[in-house]
């Protein structure tokens, strides 16, 4: 074999599908990857220190910006850590509506997660304009709700902040019926299209052990065979009552990453369909009317941790009595995930780098806070 | 066309014109015709694939400048034309302008051998099919000039995949059109062409058939490989998905383009464009008829006797050529709008390890296809010549029919056993229920 120069390139921080302003320094032998050094902190906006410095209350609408995309599930992360940090109580109905914010944020990630995969694969942007049609239907949803589409600020401590309005739950109900035919659309797309196999599978393989000493969470974990799922692993809110199950992969490659989600959207959809069911039925409003919102926590700390469609999200709060967090850290799960990159690209060709980087799905605003 | 020209110099104006004035003004005015075509082409096949990618993809598309957008590529040029003119100040200047050039230049010059219709032919000569590959490598050059004068790593990354990509898929494309040459035993585009008349392919002089220009060499089992051959590596000729492996904008930004900016990048976009026309154009042309279709050949026999008619049949042979250019543009578009690009190595391997053997075994194929239509007593086949001509199409067409398919099965097995060495996970991965505490 001929020896040739190895080549450094810089992939990113401008970057067509680097997923906002991330940069890979890359070593590439040809296109082999020899090495590979994933660069951050671009985004990096002080948002902890500037969260101790702003009440609790204030911070919420701060955590949508967090994962822009998922701004639903992060609040939820952040409304139970204050909740455990204060001793505050949960009407059913609003754990209920928690829940369903929830799983909708799950399948549009999922499914956009999936056309951004298919597009780093370089697909011209039609699995992705797919997956966005869902989603405009879904934020027509948040829209309805709390008046914003992406930045919803929707979680308020000790419930939700407004009830549903009358014409939602038609309108879900509608869209709930039309979107398991999106789920097998993508699936069809995925399975039977021979390129698409050819490009993601064995490749970026993630060992169990290697994920677990990463501490990876979310679907990357589930894809490389560990049931891991907070929902089930450290039941929160009213998931203790559905009846619902956790993907796993076999090998863990891009692929599994892409049915895992699959997998995943439908597990969503099972357990919208049983919290439809149950919400009628549910005690209590939207928001537990004896919860003060500028609270003032007791001396200590609390962790609170959601499943979101990204991975554990997490929030470590230390209060010191004040209506001020004392410390306030974010486990993002992007950020976590994105750590073993550079073990699971060694060897890959360039192409696979931006392959296996779309199937960790990151978000910018969450690793570099 | 030069008998126009003398029918409206000496017949209409009578002016007497010598023989040498009616050809310059005839390649004049060829000259001219191109030179408008091609960047008119251009700008409409721009607007085509925005507006059916964008149907795909459950959008509007541009529909703002002009009567449903029409304008846009006017917009875009100007854009273009206005934009700053950026060079690398580590650039090699002198290079970095000259791969514009050498880029757009020879796509102008393959549209030059085209048959856009009967007796249309701007440059006709015998070895025009070898001409029109030959030029379209040049432009090769110019992209390795643009990927490594830009000085940038990425433009360095692109034009090394875009030279690997042209050198490996121009073998199976030009072997794949040896195969028709031997059929029709002509390397002249126009007479490949011509010999696509009739209803039957390469059986032309059939008595009482019509000729309706349907003899298209697609419908027998040479030209048929031949073309799914030709238009795979058309694609990656062309750098259309799922081949456009050197501009893969998700991973090296633009390939060798990244340093280009306003116009010198309209030169590359511009150059793209027309060579997939003229990939398009020549498919149509190979395997497709050209401008073979019902009612040329007999407008054009009844443009013996008045001048109207030929002009007709010119018309209708033009329309035919570019529904079917079309056509198959729309196919380029269409699969961009499905599928995503191969990996390097995976491009390779479908080239040298598939197509390539494929298109020797077609080229064998297409030498039994001539022997059993042209040969007779002269080479010691007089059983053949006993026959007739269906009896002998007939048998040609059966052989090269198994030969082929034995082929295409044997490849096609082959190169999945050889992918099967690595685990196949599809059928192995189970998803469903698992209980936790």
């Amino acid at each position: 074999m001929l020896k040739t120069q190895e080549l450094q390139i810089n992939i990113g921080p401008q970057h067509p599908s680097t997923h906002g302003v991330f940069r890979v320094l890359v070593t590439v032998d040809g296109e082999t990857v020899v090495d590979l050094k994933p660069v951050f902190g671009y985004l990096h906006r002080n948002h902890e220190q500037i969260a101790e410095s702003n009440t609790y209350l204030q911070n919420m609408p701060y955590t949508d910006r967090l994962d822009y995309f998922n701004s639903m599930t992060n609040n939820h992360a952040y409304a139970l850590a204050v909740e455990k940090l204060a001793g505050i109580e949960v009407p059913e109905r609003a754990e209920y509506l928690r829940v369903i914010m929830a799983e909708l944020t799950r399948i549009f990630n999922h499914g956009c997660a999936l056309g951004f995969l298919v597009n780093d694969m370089g697909a011209w942007q039609t699995a992705l304009a797919f997956g966005i049609r869902e989603r405009e239907k879904i934020l027509d949803l948040f829209e309805m709700v709390s008046g914003a589409r992406m930045m919803c600020n929707y979680f308020r401590f000790g419930g939700v902040a407004r009830d549903l309005p009358e014409e939602f739950i038609p309108r879900l109900k509608e869209l709930m019926i039309a979107l398991p035919s999106y789920t097998d659309e993508v699936e069809k797309m995925l399975r039977e299209n021979e390129i698409l196999l050819i490009r993601s599978e064995g490749i970026g393989i993630l060992p169990p052990e290697l994920a677990i000493s990463y501490s990876v969470t979310g679907p990357v974990l589930r894809a490389s065979g560990i049931p891991y799922d907070i929902r089930k692993a450290d039941s929160y809110s009213v998931y203790g009552r559905f009846d619902f199950d956790v993907p796993v992969g076999t090998v863990g490659d891009v692929y599994d990453r892409f049915i895992i989600r699959i997998e995943e959207m439908r597990q969503s959809l099972r357990i919208l369909t049983q919290a439809l069911e149950q919400l009628p039925d549910a005690e209590g409003g939207h928001i537990n009317p004896k919860a003060r919102q500028a609270v003032r926590p007791p001396v200590g700390d609390a962790y609170g941790r959601v499943e979101t469609p990204k991975g554990e999200l997490g929030f470590y709060l230390v209060s010191d009595g004040s209506t001020k967090p004392y410390r306030y850290k974010v486990r993002a799960p992007s950020f976590i995930n994105l750590t073993p990159l550079a073990d699971m690209c060694r060897g890959y060709k360039v192409a696979d780098i931006i392959v296996i980087l779309g199937s960790i799905d990151i978000v910018m605003g969450e690793v570099d806070r | 066309m030069e008998a126009l020209i003398n029918y409206l110099l000496n017949t209409a104006l009578n002016l007497h014109a010598p023989e040498w004035v009616i050809l310059l003004i005839r390649h004049l005015l060829v000259a001219t015709i191109l030179f408008l075509v091609v960047p008119f082409q251009m700008l409409l096949l721009t607007y085509f694939e925005r507006r059916v990618i964008a149907r795909m993809q459950d959008r509007v598309g541009p529909n703002r400048v002009g009567w449903e957008g029409v304008l846009q590529p006017i917009a875009d040029a100007v854009k273009m034309f206005t934009k700053e003119d950026i060079v690398p100040a580590a650039a090699d200047k002198g290079v970095h302008l000259l791969a514009t050039g050498v880029v757009v230049v020879p796509t102008m010059f393959m549209l030059s051998v085209l048959p856009w219709g009967p007796g249309m032919t701007p440059v006709d000569f015998e070895t025009s099919l070898l001409f029109f590959f030959a030029i379209s490598s040049v432009s090769a050059i110019g992209l390795v000039m643009g990927g490594w004068s830009g000085n940038n790593k990425f433009s360095l990354l692109g034009a090394m995949r875009a030279v690997a990509q042209m050198i490996s898929y121009e073998m199976p494309a030009i072997l794949s059109i040896l195969a028709l040459v031997l059929m029709t035993g002509s390397m002249s585009i126009s007479k490949i062409v011509e010999a696509q008349g009739g209803l039957i392919a390469n059986l032309t002089d059939l008595p009482k058939v019509p000729d309706l220009g349907l003899g298209w060499l697609l419908f027998t089992p040479v030209g048929f490989l031949a073309f799914v051959c030709f238009f795979i590596s058309a694609l990656a000729e062309g750098e259309r998905t799922p081949f456009d492996i050197p501009e893969a904008d998700s991973e090296i930004v633009a390939g060798y383009m990244t340093e280009y900016s306003g116009m010198k990048f309209g030169m590359f976009y511009l150059a793209q464009y027309v060579l997939n026309f003229a990939l398009c154009a020549i498919t149509a042309t190979l395997f497709f008829g050209g401008w073979q279709g019902p009612g040329v050949s007999q407008l054009s026999a009844m443009g013996a006797n008045n001048q109207l008619f030929s002009i007709l049949a010119g018309a209708l042979g033009v329309v035919y050529l570019l529904l079917k250019t079309y056509f198959f543009f729309f196919t380029m578009v269409w699969i961009r709008g499905a599928f995503p690009r191969l990996r390097i190595d995976q491009l390779m391997g479908l080239g040298w390890k598939f197509l390539l053997p494929l298109t020797l075994v077609n080229i064998f194929s297409a030498a039994i296809w001539a022997a059993c239509i042209h040969w007779g007593p002269e080479q010691g086949l007089a059983f053949l010549s006993a026959f007739g001509p269906w009896k002998r199409w007939a048998i040609a067409f059966l052989s090269t029919l198994v030969i082929n398919l034995l082929a295409a099965t044997l490849l096609v097995r082959i190169n999945s056993s050889a992918e099967s060495s690595m685990p196949k996970l599809v059928e192995d991965q189970k998803f469903g229920a698992v209980t936790l505490p």
